[in-house]
């Protein structure tokens, strides 16, 4: 078993007699600001894990050292990779799904006492006894992909759209409702909408820039410019500074134009 | 003041009534009105009057209340300065700077390429010494008599001359040409030295029968004779050549053995004669100086001699030479705008290789041109070079020269210009009024000029583009721009055509040179039968190459390329019709004579009964349509010139193969109504799909009771404009709930406004995929038609083929760009997934309307789409390296780009462009622009132009652009990985050597025309491994294949896979996400079976310190560091790819091994099986699959084994036949179309 820099390297295999395995990055999750879906001591984090490899496969593995009650992917490591790699791919009727990448992954245990046991593990074997691979792949994999995603029913869809858009209906009325009674929840945050009688105005990035034009022009018109000495002053200056930047750039641009062109005709 | 005044005029006419107000103001002094006026005066101040002007009159100040108000007037006119409305002047000056900005650019860039040809100063320096030591050489020579030379004469007449006196030159050598003029242009520098034979050596009557030419030829000899011994030329290297092609006019090259300048210098000696050597008017056109008897023909007493006009205008080159010389040089001298413009214009030329050969225009033409212009008051002296290109350009496109001009400063009377006119194609005159400069330049070349000068002031006044490029730097070969190309190189076959077709009068005129004989045979015959078919039919000519002094002079001239340049509207039509055989009998009995045996009695609809050649129906497939011209002049050639077409090279769409059906499928198995031919192509498919669409979109639109109407519905997919290298054939059917389809084609929709779509991304997916849902259902209800939904959107089967809908909406795209700040402020921004379904959705269908209208003006874009997809596939490019968008865009911009006068009306024509295109340009400096319906401003795009040159590197490596993303900027189509740095660099110099390989095929007299499997196949060089995947698991292309690089042919599987699916496709991009960092992969798209691997440099894979974010794929080696292992990715390769490869081998090992048995490798289990399959074109895959299925690692490997052992001894009896059969196959195909096409 090799050390390295803290972490635990085990080989993955995918079958009982392939020479050329991937090796996995092994130790206990542990920063400073604790995740608390990655509890402290009872998760256990593997990095450089094939693109290939499903949650569902390491959580067949890893049951044999202990209760499992997570396994979660990321990109890489971080605060927030977690959420942004399952983002979107959960929703239904989207096309997105997690990226194909190499990955990390982490594995919460019910209890502390797994990670010992699952460090002390010479390798890990996605695959059953018998030798098959717990991974599904190539044809097996596409067939069945297909026949999810591809070929819907209509009718089993239509039900599901149905459910999807009463409960979507519900949200709506909850929210709607809310921001018209304007009452404070238990924290003492009040929900404003878009009608009522306290309506804010809408968050937009073009409503904000709209009235931030406005402040600002109506800052400058207030504004005096010209009405010291040294303001006048100044400002001549700053024009004669930014008109040479204009010449300087100027003056690049068509060195530059001269660079990226060749002349010769033949 | 002036803009004072010109206001003040301007308020005159527009408040005239006000100005009389206020002269009244003046004149009756009345307080009351004056109050009143004075305000309107000061409203019209502001838009007018900067001061108290000159022209107005100070009025008296005439109340206390005007004094007052004046410097308020002031203050308001301050402030108003900035809001002021643009008076015309400004508007003018705005506009004047703007025009003058674009040309300042190219002003910029004509400088910087005037730097590059200037000549260097050891250039000029030693042409300088020569020419001294060449007039010291010419000084010290004495007569003589010329006896038995060593040297041959350069010059095949057959009759010898015995005892030439030469007599010594009275005359220094001078300089002639571009060198005299100052404008010598590079890279090889040729310096032209005239030698004058003093008047004294030639006799009265050498004016006849080519004695002159003797003569002349004669004398260079001796004086070739003499540089040979002279010591400061002994190094040197002298060879004959004919000057312009022509064997009358042989000249000496001389490359110095100097060391400064041996590389790029070349000096060429013309011998020449002074003009007073003969009487005048001995060689006006009209005279005869070549008598039939010299050439042994008996001549009709009677008759009048025929006049040689071309054979005198070859003498009066050299007799006028000095005279002409001297006036080019009395106006360049020391005018570098002149000689400058000259420049530009021979660079100009030079790039569009019309000055090339017997026929060329040659640039002293142009040279000679600015003179005239200038003498005629159109240029002047203080013009700048870029305004004397400009005139020279505007003039040559606007004036006529086939009823002549003459650089004579008096003139020529009209009547006799009318004469010499008579004799030639197109008339310039020298100064000498007696030698025509444009004697040999055929008429259609002349024109071909012109309109090329035409294109040049156009390009220059787009101010939308920047122009220099196309003008100057674009290379632009003749052969390029020609559509079709006829080729007749067989020696017997132009001897024959000389001795029975060219009347004896044009003999005797081109003083038996086959060359131009030919070509105003050809010419004439096939202008007459293809008439308005053809825009132009040019001959593209190769310069003749040099041969040592030793050796006999070569025969030229027996052998003649034509190029047809097409008129798209007329070239294909498959009728001609002659005249009414009751009309015009006479008229009737000539066309039946000139046409043959093709031309029959037709009775029309309209009633009338003419005669007329048929050359097919109006309801052939486009390509057959385009060999119609083929056609035509194949049956002329034949049946006037007795040529058979065995003996000519036509070179018309033999490329338009590769998008072929493939033979091996056969149509007649196909269930369908449609009327499809087994020889037919993808062009001639894409109509049945889109006829098949179109009414889906009426169906569509008379769906009843739909929530939301349909407001539009566009079809997305290339076959919808023509651009799909594969043919669609009716073949989708369902079999079980499955639909199978190969091909599928997206239809998007949109629906009419409303305020309801929720505003959450999911809740609007499932309510856009409920309303598909409804249209299915309505569809079926309706139209019977079997529908599926899918995630994606809604599959439609109709008539075989099948349709993917998918529903745009405005908010769905809002939504997806939506994204929060870290402020809680809503913001809307592109992201990939937004820019994709934007591409989609929402850029695609205008796109797509766009390139459909394309090829409706230009027939040829389609095709021309198509050969270019099918290279880019072949070169085992598929879309993740190179989107087919881009091709389609970038030939989209050759078709709309006028970079020639006219279209390309030739598929194969706009293929060598394409392939032009690519690998002349230079991707970093240029992006190509789409300005569809002009919708583009020139603001924006200069904007865009400014960006992209200053940060390059926030653009893909190849940016293409349309008018309707002007938002994405270049950034739609294409992306930084498609295609990266070093697929783009291995396109361009693929198609470098495309380019270059079917360039030496057409210029080339032995060569014939390349054949499609040269260029469409990639070469199996440098990958490092090879995947073989399951032959039956992959289908094969419809299009005629032309098989893998790899392995040879196998049995071709056009089965039919489940709507939607490209395995191969979505795993080589599951395998791209994931390792593209150690290896790139290539494959064919069209239908190909085996998947190329190429690994990254070595330092990708060697040992590297351990970093938690750069693990990927590493393993532990020594010293605590990690390694990528290629052994492991291969084992992810085997699992990712489970059940679908076949094998993985190294490209050397797939080379071995078709060596060694020099059979191709089938992977069939069983003889038996494998006999079946033969005959029926669908292999049994069942079986196969079933194995498949089960075959983990273990039998895999049992295949393998299988593969190598047991299959070797049977495949030698087993492929036998199949290899047999494949050429036989090809040859057929050949056959039928050459029958087809006769």
């Amino acid at each position: 078993m090799v050390e390295l820099d803290g972490y635990t390297v085990v080989p993955l295999r995918t079958a009982p007699d392939v020479q050329h395995c991937h090796s996995i990055y092994m130790r206990e999750h542990f920063i400073r600001l604790m995740d608390p879906n990655k509890p402290k001591g009872r998760t256990l984090f593997l990095l450089n894990v094939p693109p290939y490899v499903t949650e569902k496969s390491l959580k067949t593995f890893f049951s044999q050292v202990g209760t499992i009650e997570a396994v979660e992917f990321a990109a890489k490591p971080g605060k927030e990779e977690t959420i942004k790699w399952y983002e979107g791919a959960q929703e239904p009727f989207s096309t997105t799904r997690p990226p194909f990448v190499f990955k990390v992954a982490y594995v919460v245990f019910e209890k502390s006492s797994s990670i010992g046991k699952a460090l002390a593990l010479k390798s890990i074997d996605l695959f059953k006894s018998s030798g098959e691979c717990t991974i599904k792949s190539g044809m097996e994999l596409w067939h069945e992909d297909y026949e999810k995603r591809f070929l819907l029913n209509a009718e089993k869809t239509k039900a599901q759209i149905r459910k999807y858009m009463i409960a979507y209906d519900k949200r709506e009325r909850v929210a709607a409702e809310a921001a018209k009674n304007s009452e404070a929840d238990a924290d003492g945050w009040v929900t404003v909408g878009k009608d009522g009688r306290n309506a804010g105005f809408e968050q937009k990035e073009s409503v904000i820039n709209r009235v931030e034009r406005k402040l600002a022009s109506d800052k400058k018109t207030k504004e005096l410019k010209n009405f010291y000495t040294f303001q006048i002053r100044e400002s001549k200056m700053q024009n004669i500074v930014e008109m040479r930047k204009k010449f300087e750039e100027d003056k690049r641009k068509i060195e530059l134009l001269k660079q990226s062109r060749r002349f010769k005709p033949f | 003041m002036v803009k004072v005044k010109r206001n003040a005029v301007k308020n005159d006419a527009k408040k005239a009534a006000r100005k009389d107000s206020t002269d009244s103001v003046v004149e009756h002094d009345s307080p009351d009105e004056d109050q009143s006026d004075l305000e309107q005066a000061i409203s019209s101040t502001d838009d007018g009057f900067e001061e108290p002007s000159p022209v107005r009159k100070d009025p008296q100040p005439t109340s206390a209340s005007q004094s007052k108000l004046k410097p308020k007037k002031n203050k308001f006119k301050d402030e108003a300065k900035n809001v002021k409305p643009p008076t015309l002047e400004e508007m003018k000056e705005l506009r004047d700077t703007r025009n003058l900005f674009h040309s300042n650019l190219f002003k910029l860039q004509v400088k910087e390429m005037l730097e590059e040809l200037q000549l260097k100063t050891k250039y000029s320096e030693f042409i300088e010494h020569w020419l001294e030591s060449f007039t010291a050489f010419a000084a010290q020579l004495k007569d003589g008599l010329m006896e038995g030379s060593n040297l041959e004469v350069p010059l095949r007449l057959s009759q010898k001359a015995t005892g030439f006196m030469f007599s010594k030159p009275t005359r220094d050598p001078y300089l002639i040409g571009a060198a005299s003029t100052g404008t010598l242009l590079g890279p090889k520098i040729v310096v032209d030295v005239a030698l004058e034979m003093p008047k004294e050596s030639i006799h009265k009557e050498d004016y006849i029968n080519l004695r002159y030419d003797q003569r002349r030829a004669l004398y260079l000899t001796y004086v070739t004779e003499r540089m040979r011994e002279y010591p400061e030329y002994a190094q040197d290297l002298f060879s004959f050549n004919y000057f312009a092609n022509n064997p009358l006019k042989p000249v000496l090259e001389l490359t110095p053995a100097a060391k400064q300048v041996t590389k790029h210098l070349q000096i060429r000696l013309f011998i020449t004669a002074p003009l007073n050597s003969f009487k005048p008017g001995r060689f006006v056109p009209w005279n005869n100086n070549i008598r039939p008897a010299f050439y042994k023909d008996e001549w009709d007493e009677e008759e009048p001699l025929p006049s040689t006009q071309h054979y005198n205008a070859n003498v009066l080159f050299d007799l006028t030479l000095s005279e002409n010389q001297k006036h080019l040089d009395q106006f360049f001298k020391g005018k570098r705008n002149f000689q400058d413009g000259l420049l530009l214009l021979k660079v100009w030329l030079r790039q569009r290789e019309l000055n090339v050969g017997f026929s060329g225009f040659g640039a002293h033409i142009l040279g000679s041109f600015i003179v005239y212009l200038n003498q005629h008051r159109v240029l002047h002296q203080s013009s700048s070079s870029y305004q004397v290109a400009r005139t020279v350009w505007n003039q040559l496109a606007n004036t006529d020269w086939t009823s002549g001009i003459s650089l004579a400063p008096t003139g020529l009377k009209a009547d006799d210009m009318e004469k010499v006119a008579k004799h030639y194609d197109v008339v310039f005159l020298d100064v000498t009024n007696q030698y025509n400069l444009c004697a040999n330049i055929p008429l259609h070349l002349y024109q071909r000029v012109r309109a090329e000068a035409k294109l040049a002031v156009d390009l220059l006044n787009d101010t939308k583009i920047n122009s220099f490029p196309y003008i100057f730097m674009q290379k632009c070969p003749l052969y390029s721009r020609v559509d079709n190309i006829l080729k007749i190189t067989n020696y017997s076959c132009v001897e024959q055509m000389l001795l029975l077709h060219s009347k004896p009068r044009v003999k005797y005129d081109y003083a038996d040179y086959g060359y131009p004989q030919l070509l105003q045979l050809l010419t004439e015959l096939l202008q007459k039968g293809l008439s308005e078919r053809v825009q132009a039919i040019l001959p593209l000519e190769t310069a003749t190459v040099a041969w040592p002094v030793e050796s006999e002079a070569p025969a030229i001239g027996k052998y003649i390329q034509l190029g047809f340049i097409l008129h798209p509207d007329h070239a294909y039509e498959v009728l001609n019709k002659g005249p009414a055989a009751n009309d015009d009998p006479e008229g009737a009995a000539e066309f039946r004579r000139f046409w043959g045996d093709k031309s029959n009695l037709r009775r029309f609809q309209d009633g009338s009964i003419t005669e007329a050649v048929v050359w097919g129906t109006a309801q052939d497939a486009p390509f057959k349509k385009r060999l119609i011209v083929r056609q035509i002049v194949l049956h002329l050639l034949e049946h006037h010139l007795q040529v058979d077409s065995k003996d000519v090279q036509y070179i018309a769409s033999e490329l338009e193969q590769v998008y072929r059906l493939s033979p091996w499928f056969k149509v007649a198995h196909l269930k369908t109504k449609l009327p499809i031919e087994q020889e037919t192509d993808s062009e001639a498919l894409s109509p049945h799909v889109i006829r098949c669409y179109d009414e889906l979109a009426r169906q569509l639109h008379g769906l009843d009771e739909l929530p939301l109407e349909i407001v539009s519905i566009s079809g997305t997919s290339p076959v919808f404009r023509y651009c799909e290298p594969q043919p669609v054939l009716p073949q989708a059917r369902l079999k079980g709930d499955h639909i199978l389809a190969t091909q599928v084609q997206q239809v998007v929709i949109q629906l009419g406004q409303s305020g309801k779509w929720p505003s959450e991304l999911t809740a609007l997916r499932a309510l856009k995929t409920a309303f598909l849902i409804e249209i299915g259902e309505k569809l079926e209800a309706q139209f019977r038609l079997k529908w599926s939904i899918t995630s994606e959107g809604l599959l439609v089967l109709k008539q075989g083929f099948c349709f993917m809908i998918q529903l745009a909406h405005s908010k769905e795209l809002a939504l997806v760009k939506q994204a929060v700040t870290d402020r809680g402020v809503t913001t809307y921004v592109d992201n990939p997934e937004s820019r994709a379904l934007e591409r989609e959705h929402h850029i695609l269908p205008k796109v797509s309307g766009a390139l459909h209208s394309l090829h409706q003006t230009h027939s040829a874009f389609g095709p021309t789409v198509l050969l270019a997809k099918r290279w880019i596939a072949t070169q085992l490019l598929d879309e993740g390296l190179w989107p087919a968008m881009a091709t389609e865009l970038l030939v989209a911009h050759l078709f709309q780009q006028r970079h020639a006068p006219q279209p390309i009306a030739s598929p194969q024509a706009g293929f060598i462009r394409f392939l032009q295109l690519l690998s002349h340009t230079d991707w970093t400096s240029e992006l190509i622009l789409l300005n569809f319906n002009n919708s583009w401003q020139e603001q924006q795009i200069a904007d865009l132009e400014n960006s992209f040159r200053t940060d390059r590197q926030s653009y893909p490596h190849l940016v293409v652009a349309t008018s309707y993303d002007q938002q994405h900027a270049g950034r739609l189509w294409t992306s930084e990985q498609a295609p990266n740095r070093p697929v783009l660099g291995h396109v361009t110099k693929l198609a470098r050597h495309s380019f270059e390989m079917i360039q030496t095929s057409l210029m080339s007299k032995d060569l014939r025309f390349v054949r499609p499997a040269q260029l469409f196949r990639a070469s199996n060089e440098g990958y490092d491994l090879v995947i073989q995947l399951k032959p039956d698991l992959v289908p094969n292309t419809l299009c005629y294949d032309l098989g893998s690089p790899f392995v040879s042919f196998g049995q071709p599987n056009f089965q039919i896979p489940l709507a939607g699916v490209d395995r191969l496709a979505a795993v080589v991009s599951q395998l791209r996400s994931a390792y593209s960092d150690f290896a790139a992969f290539f494959y064919n798209p069209h239908g190909g079976k085996e998947l190329a691997i190429m690994w990254r440099p070595p330092s990708e894979f060697a040992p590297k310190p351990f970093k938690v974010n750069e693990v990927q794929a590493c393993t532990p080696c020594d010293n605590g560091k990690v390694q990528v292992n290629r052994e492991t990715l291969l084992e992810d390769f085997k699992l990712l790819l489970k059940d679908f490869y076949l094998r993985i081998a190294t490209p050397e090992e797939l080379r071995r091994e078709q060596r060694e048995h020099q059979q191709p490798k089938r992977y069939f289990n069983n003889e038996k099986e494998k006999e079946t399959e033969k005959d029926s074109p669908k292999p049994k895959k069942q079986k196969l699959q079933g194995s498949a299925k089960t075959t983990p690692k273990t039998k895999k490997q049992k295949l393998q084994g299988t593969v190598k052992t047991t299959l070797k001894p049977k495949k030698q009896k087993l492929n036998a036949p199949v290899t047999t059969k494949l050429p036989k196959q090809n040859r057929t195909i050949k056959a039928s179309t050459l029958s087809a096409s006769n």
